[in-house]
């Protein structure tokens, strides 16, 4: 039942976008989204489309699964798309409504956002996808960790991710246990009124967290005799090095930004 | 009331990178008043099977045929279902949920639409069974018990359903050498009062004491199903697949190996006994 959900969407295969160092992913995102911002005219987009399409195939990952995460936002885009047709001012008008007028430029600036959205997207779910979801927060420490001198807590934020994602799959298998477990004993998790659906969940959530909380406490304690004292001093196991891959895909960002830029010029 | 398994196989998250195949075509019919024990190595399926008997899961393919009706057809009542067939977890007790011990054992009851005075009889009837006194644990918080007690009570709360079928996932695990005596036997008790039982477990001691008829299981498929004694025969086999035999079928087996004329197959105290007195005796009047 809840176990089919697939949580965060990392797919895991093995392929060098996926052992690319974290930290790497992370600001090439953030230098994707710039670029994608940068382009002026819609021919510009032609690059960054090309390198999202080889990117995804390099990375084993289906484009179907790319094109997914566009779906939860397809009503956002639309509604962009229709405001900006209609409400953007332009020289060349194509069809006048009265209300409003439909104009070349209108439609061009709506045809560009709707890409930039559609863009922004897909580059942020490579990086989703390629990446699990600890290494990503382990990422994000390492970039934020030099805002820890001005007092950020970037070791106790990470850490608590960690320990949040960590348990997320744990918490949902538990869920289903205990779902199953009175469903067994005849509850009905499944109709009724928003009452009675409400109600239902008392028998779910009770143990949950009882469980829940058993765990804290289990986990706190087997830290503590584990002398975990926080962030202060702690060294790594895994100590995230650049290779040859990382370089060659700042390198072609850099190429992918430079190509914006120039056929933006045109 | 016959419970058949045709060709069911069941894959988790089909369709999904992490599709497994936890059963395979497993087939097998369990008729009133068994007491079949499933045995098999973690992750060989058992826990899966067991889900499927009161269609908590759906079988992939194939089907589960309840006195050869398909119960996951559409004119089959999944309440019913539930009622005959009761499903008692690994630790039971992590579902307890209610303020009160009688209110948690009275949620079965309660949700197949009982009325009070029938809930509050099978409620009683249920401590009972698992020998708790209900006056002494009615007004309980379910939080407050020792383990064992947790269990019982959780145990009570599916006999409050009165099943024909008791289906109990490892009953016994991780509790103390008595508690898990007291439940092995109640769980005895339940079979002696007519209850057909599928009882998975790890102890083959166990199994050799209650079971009358094992199904073992291995890397999803039903590789051995047979009573005891014919299971008890293959111990090499059991032993191939990471599976224990009972003490006595141990021992029984070291003295045939040392050259003892006893039978094959012997996994029960007293027949070993039995087998060695005759052997004795034999002896002595060969002596004489
Ligand atoms: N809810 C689930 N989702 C995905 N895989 C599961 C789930 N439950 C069990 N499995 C997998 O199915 C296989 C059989 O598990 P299970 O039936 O629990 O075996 P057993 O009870 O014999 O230890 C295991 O490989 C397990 O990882
Ligand atoms: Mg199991």
């Amino acid at each position: 039942m809840l176990r089919d959900m697939t949580l965060g969407q990392y797919y895991p295969v093995k392929s060098p976008v996926h052992s690319l160092d974290p930290r790497v992913k992370i600001l090439l995102l953030i230098a994707a989204i710039v670029a994608v911002f940068m382009a002026g005219n819609m021919l510009a987009f032609l690059p960054a489309a090309v390198y999202i399409f080889f990117a995804c195939r390099l990375s084993n990952v289906p484009f179907n699964m790319l094109l997914k995460g566009i779906k939860p936002l397809r009503f956002i885009i639309i509604f962009t798309v229709v405001l900006n047709i209609f409400f953007l001012p332009g020289e060349k008008v194509w069809l006048d409504l009265g209300f409003a007028k439909i104009t070349q430029e209108a439609v061009m600036t709506a045809i560009l956002y709707a890409l930039r959205l559609v863009l922004l997207v897909m580059f942020s779910s490579l990086l989703t996808l390629t990446t699990a979801p600890v290494t990503l927060t382990d990422g994000l420490e390492r970039l934020l960790s030099p805002l820890s001198k001005i007092g950020f807590p970037a070791h106790e934020m990470a850490m608590m991710m960690t320990i949040a994602l960590r348990f997320i799959p744990t918490l949902l298998e538990e869920a289903d246990k205990i779902m199953k477990a009175q469903s067994a004993r005849g509850a009905d998790f499944e109709s009724g009124n928003l009452m009675a659906r409400a109600k239902a969940m008392v028998p779910l959530l009770v143990p949950l967290f009882v469980s829940a909380f058993r765990r804290a406490g289990d986990l706190a304690m087997a830290m503590e005799a584990r002398c975990y004292h926080g962030g202060k001093g702690r060294t790594r196991l895994h100590v995230l090095k650049m290779h040859k891959n990382d370089w060659l895909a700042i390198l072609s960002m850099a190429v992918l930004i430079a190509c914006v830029i120039l056929i933006g010029r045109l | 009331m016959q419970i058949e398994f045709k060709g069911v196989t069941h894959t988790y998250q089909e369709g999904s990178p992490f599709q497994s195949t936890a059963i395979r075509d497993v087939n097998f019919t369990v008729s009133s008043g068994e007491f079949l024990a499933l045995i098999g190595h973690t992750g060989s399926g058992k826990s899966t099977l067991a889900q499927h008997i009161n269609g908590l899961l759906r079988p992939t393919s194939g089907q589960v045929l309840i006195d050869g009706e398909d119960i996951h057809s559409s004119g089959y009542s999944k309440k019913t279902l539930r009622q005959k067939v009761g499903l008692v977890f690994q630790y039971p007790e992590h579902q307890l949920f209610e303020e009160t011990v009688e209110k948690d054992i009275g949620f079965g009851p309660r949700n197949l639409g009982l009325s009070e005075d029938e809930i509050l009889e099978r409620v009683q009837e249920a401590l009972r069974k698992v020998g708790l006194a209900y006056d002494e644990f009615r007004e309980k918080s379910p939080f407050e018990l020792s383990g064992g007690q947790m269990r019982r009570v959780a145990m009570a709360g599916v006999l409050a359903m009165r099943p024909e079928v008791l289906v109990l996932d490892e009953p016994a695990a991780g509790l103390d050498p008595m508690s898990r005596e007291d439940m092995l036997q109640l769980i005895r008790s339940l079979h002696e009062s007519g209850t057909t039982i599928i009882m998975i477990s790890h102890s083959m001691d166990d199994v050799a004491r209650f079971a009358t008829r094992v199904l073992v299981m291995k890397k999803g498929t039903v590789a051995m199903d047979g009573t005891p004694a014919d299971i008890f025969l293959h111990a090499d086999q059991l032993e191939e697949m990471g599976l224990d035999v009972p003490v006595i079928c141990r021992m029984n087996n070291d003295l045939r190996r040392l050259g003892l004329p006893l039978p094959e197959g012997i996994y029960e105290e007293d027949a070993l006994f039995t087998a060695l007195m005759q052997l004795w005796k034999g002896g002595e009047n060969h002596a004489s």
